[in-house]
């Protein structure tokens, strides 16, 4: 059924069950998980293939846990040799190390033996002919698109398909695998005027081939972008509203999810300390969280202890209803595992403030700036203080004036959540995140004076 | 030290060995390789271990254990490179690798080679790092007492530090390179990298530091001394951003530290002079080679051959010994950074900066040890010089949009500067700039050349890399300065 894939599934979770076996005669428990992924990705510049790659890759991860102890070992090799090794490894990184009550294995209990598994895998043409056929006609046009401005030429088109195998097993006869697919197309757009030189793209990623983005949509969309930041200057310093495009406002989705990792709570580097039952954003706004979407970019039926994740508010109102656990984590806050091993599944931002389209949020946005990309900057995860460096376009009465750069953008995430004025329509997937732009009512803008 | 001399030995026994592979193998391999017709083809055998503690809440409660292996294959005919990699270095699966690249290639046999590509080049020695396994599990009780006190000595340097983490990662990297021009070269690449996060609380303020002390060598490579610098750095960092007032914003002049702070160049200039961007038009820095683009005193080097740097390299993973590259000379560009796909399309020779994060990446252009040489100013008198601006000494990376020239770096230190005195510490203060624009406006450089700490990385096209920066002490007449107080 696969079309890269070089082992079964049936091969890995032999392994992983070796693993654990092997663990087992050792006296300890024990889990392993086992992947095995290849690409296929052909890159096309000015008619000719500028890469063409075909990748295979495997891994086999044991974490055993003996005494109290825990140690970890990995290997990209599955025969029995290989893991012979990797088990006398981790016993003896659990020799070593001390003793740690909270990094036990989770109850046999909570382990999703059965359950909903979403689908992950769609069956498409994945080979290196079916790749260079769409970065061919890509690139075509793209070149056809800017061969209708002066200001613009065709930058690299690239198509990349993925499939990949995973397995896990642990010393409670848990055993479940996986069969995941991704397709990924984007196209680079150069533009050019008296001012400079700038490029921009754009990406569409799907896991299955017949939902991605057109090529003409790709190439114009990345044309758009690049024209749209010429002529691009700074503005003076000075506070204002900012509307950040949906794949900029993504990015702060992914930032308030990663204080809300058990993680981050455990180890004190959350800028929303406590946050449970705690408002930390606009009382219109709600942050849900779904495991189980068919296709979904970040969809599962299990994490890597074997936990199933649940449907759920994360904000409900702007307070704070649940956190990113995995068993270890959970136990250093005193909560369970939400199933959040390794981090978050799809999420999705919503508001119940007045909302609209592209054109409606330029219009309430009225005078202020619109950030299109971050070019550079830090979010302190302690004290949750942030700046980016960062470019997009200067907007008066609604309408756009002209490109923005040069500018820095400052903050306190803190502060930034419960400015969000307003969330658009335009929403967008970005990997595990859906968000439309996001409209923050007053932020510092750094520029020439 | 012998990293050379040893390391070919040390390659073929490590990677040849349990793999069942002979030269004689390699050889055909090479030969079905070059098969198409190739300007150029070459395997990249590469084998690691990683062995890594981890310290926190007190304890060492985590240990790690990481190998892997594998081989890439590749091939180029002018600029298309045809590319496949496996986890499996077996002499079947080799072959399979092999002909995956050919399939790629869609040529037909135009070269035959039927005994193999004869494997009769070598590369001298080196002395830039010993060939020594930092990995071995001997030295854990060792590291594991080493964390310990960097919990211990944190926390009593200042009562206000509530938490501490730290870690070990010590990694052994051994590659073996062949190509079809008949290269074969080896080299073990010793690493260990030791680092540290504190956080600080007072009075409901929240405060971070971070240090970290990266080697090509292993636990003796690691000396007291340093090891109390790294932890006082951090804890210093914490205590102070404690303080932090808001950075001022807008345009001023900025002083930036010896060491690390280089950074500035690695992004403003290094990344722009990578040859693969010049060869697509794509850099700032395009038709310039033998323009001025700096202030007179503006020297910029890359030098892989600084011994026990990250950066360093014995060879390069296309088997180059890395050059010491004049990018900038007194104010004038003078060199690119070439590996050798470019180099052989814009007729120059490779400079030994063809690097690759992995088996499973191709090798592009990548900077080594990249820093701005010395000047003659007293550090003291740089910062005296300042009527109102910002000194920073410790940023969290950088970016640069190679088209534009545009570059950002972000302080985690940094004090404001008023009459020539620092008055107090800011926070988050992102400095941007044009590359081209920024190198015109240094006007005072320092004679305290530093190179950072070892914990430099570099990322480009979605490949992370270990690397060298270092400055001296200077000073930058114009930057945008993005800070919170308006």
């Amino acid at each position: 059924m696969t079309r890269l894939l070089t082992q079964t599934e049936t091969e890995l979770r032999e392994a992983a069950q070796l693993a654990v076996e092997l663990a087992g005669r050792r006296g300890a428990r024990a889990r392993a998980s086992v992947h095995h992924d290849a690409v296929a990705r052909i890159a096309v510049r000015d008619g000719e293939v500028e890469t063409a790659e075909r990748s295979g890759g495997q891994g086999l991860g044991l974490t055993v846990f003996h005494e109290g102890r825990r140690g970890s070992a990995s290997t990209a090799g599955f025969d029995r040799a290989a893991v012979e090794r990797v088990v006398e490894e981790a016993m003896l990184i659990a020799g070593h190390v001390q003793p740690d009550p909270d990094a036990d294995m989770p109850a046999a209990d909570a382990l999703a033996f059965s359950g909903p598994a979403p689908l992950l895998y769609a069956d498409s043409p994945r080979g290196p002919e079916t790749l260079l056929d769409a970065a061919n006609t890509m690139n075509r046009i793209a070149i056809g698109v800017a061969a209708a401005d002066s200001r613009l030429r065709a930058g690299e088109s690239v198509a990349v398909a993925t499939e990949g195998l995973w397995a896990l097993a642990t010393s409670d006869g848990f055993c479940r695998s996986a069969l995941r697919s991704n397709d990924a197309r984007w196209t680079v757009m150069l533009a050019q005027d008296e001012g400079g030189g700038i490029s921009d793209f754009c990406q569409s990623q799907e896991r299955r081939a017949d939902a991605l983005s057109s090529a003409e949509q790709l190439a114009k969309a990345a044309a758009d972008r690049a024209r749209g930041a010429l002529g691009a200057r700074s503005v003076d310093s000075r506070r204002c509203p900012v509307l950040f495009e949906p794949r900029v406002a993504a990015i702060l989705v992914g930032e308030l999810a990663g204080a809300l990792t058990g993680t981050a709570q455990h180890r004190r580097m959350s800028f929303l300390p406590g946050p449970i039952g705690r408002g930390v954003a606009a009382a219109h706004l709600d942050l849900h969280e779904d495991p189980f979407e068919p296709l979904g970019l970040a969809s599962g039926g299990f994490d890597s202890e074997g936990i199933a994740g649940s449907p759920r508010a994360i904000l409900r109102c702007g307070v704070v209803e649940g956190l990113f656990l995995s068993s270890f984590t959970g136990r250093k806050l005193g909560l369970s595992s939400t199933g959040n091993a390794d981090g978050y599944y799809n999420l999705r931002l919503t508001s119940t403030a007045e909302s609209g389209d592209w054109a409606e949020m330029l219009r309430m946005l009225g005078a202020g700036l619109v950030v299109t990309q971050f070019q550079g900057g830090k979010t302190d995860p302690a004290s949750g203080n942030w700046t980016q460096a960062v470019r997009g376009l200067w907007v008066e009465d609604g309408q756009v004036v002209h490109a923005v750069t040069d500018v820095t953008l400052a903050g306190t995430m803190p502060a930034m959540l419960n400015g969000v004025r307003a969330v658009g329509r335009d929403v967008e997937r970005l990997g595990a995140i859906r968000t439309g732009s996001i409209l923050i009512d007053d932020m510092l803008v750094g520029g020439r004076a | 030290m012998n990293g050379g001399a040893l390391a070919i030995d040390r390659a073929r026994s490590a990677l040849l060995g349990p793999a069942g592979l002979d030269e004689a193998a390699i050889a055909r391999a090479l030969g079905e390789l070059a098969g198409g017709g190739a300007d150029f083809a070459d395997l990249y055998f590469e084998t690691t271990s990683m062995r890594s503690w981890g310290l926190e809440g007190g304890r060492v409660t985590q240990g790690g254990f990481v190998m892997r292996q594998g081989v890439g294959a590749r091939a180029a005919h002018a600029g298309q490179v045809s590319f496949a990699h496996s986890a499996d270095i077996r002499e079947g699966a080799l072959l399979d690798t092999v002909r995956a690249v050919r399939t790629l290639e869609r040529r037909g046999e135009t070269r035959r080679h039927p005994q193999g590509v004869a494997l009769n080049r070598r590369v001298a020695g080196h002395d830039l790092y010993p060939a020594v396994d930092p990995v071995a599990v001997e030295d854990a009780g060792a590291w594991i007492a080493i964390l310990k006190r960097i919990d211990e000595q944190a926390r009593a340097h200042d009562p206000r530090i509530v938490r501490v983490d730290a870690n070990v990662r010590a990694t052994d990297t051994t590659v073996l390179v062949a190509d079809a021009d008949g290269l074969l070269a080896g080299d073990v690449r010793p690493m260990t990298i030791l680092s540290m996060v504190v956080i600080a609380e007072h009075n409901g303020q929240r405060a971070r530091g971070q240090a970290g002390l990266g080697r090509r060598a292993g636990l003796d490579g690691f000396d007291a001394a340093s090891i109390d610098t790294m932890i006082a750095t951090a804890t210093r960092m914490a205590v102070n951003n404690l303080d932090a007032v808001p950075a001022p914003a807008g345009e001023m002049p900025v002083v930036l530290g010896p060491g690390y702070p280089g950074v500035l160049f690695h992004e403003a200039v290094g990344h722009g002079l990578e040859a693969d961007h010049h060869r697509k038009h794509l850099s700032a820095f395009d038709g310039k080679v033998g323009e001025r683009i700096a202030a007179p005193g503006v020297t910029v080097i890359d030098d892989g051959g600084i011994a026990g740097r990250l950066g360093s390299l014995g060879i390069d993973d296309e088997g180059v010994a890395p050059d010491r590259t004049l990018l900038v000379e007194d104010g004038v560009l003078t060199g690119l950074m070439q590996d050798r796909l470019n180099a052989g399309l814009m007729n120059a020779r490779s400079t030994g900066n063809g690097r690759r994060q992995s088996y499973a990446h191709l090798p592009m252009p990548r900077m080594t040890n990249t820093f701005l040489a010395n000047g003659a100013a007293d550090p003291a008198d740089i910062i005296a010089s300042i009527d109102r601006g910002v000194y920073a000494t410790e940023f969290d990376g950088g970016q640069v949009d190679i088209v534009t020239g545009r570059f950002n770096f972000t302080t985690i230190e940094a004090w404001l500067v008023e009459k020539g005195r620092l008055v107090a510490p800011v926070r988050g203060a992102t400095l941007i700039g044009v590359g081209h624009e920024a190198l015109r406006h240094v006007s005072m450089i320092g004679n305290d050349l530093a190179l950072d700490s070892g914990m430099a990385t570099c990322g480009k096209q979605g490949q992370s890399l270990h690397v060298s920066v270092g400055q001296p002490t200077l000073r930058i007449d114009r930057m945008m300065v993005g800070g919170q107080a308006g």
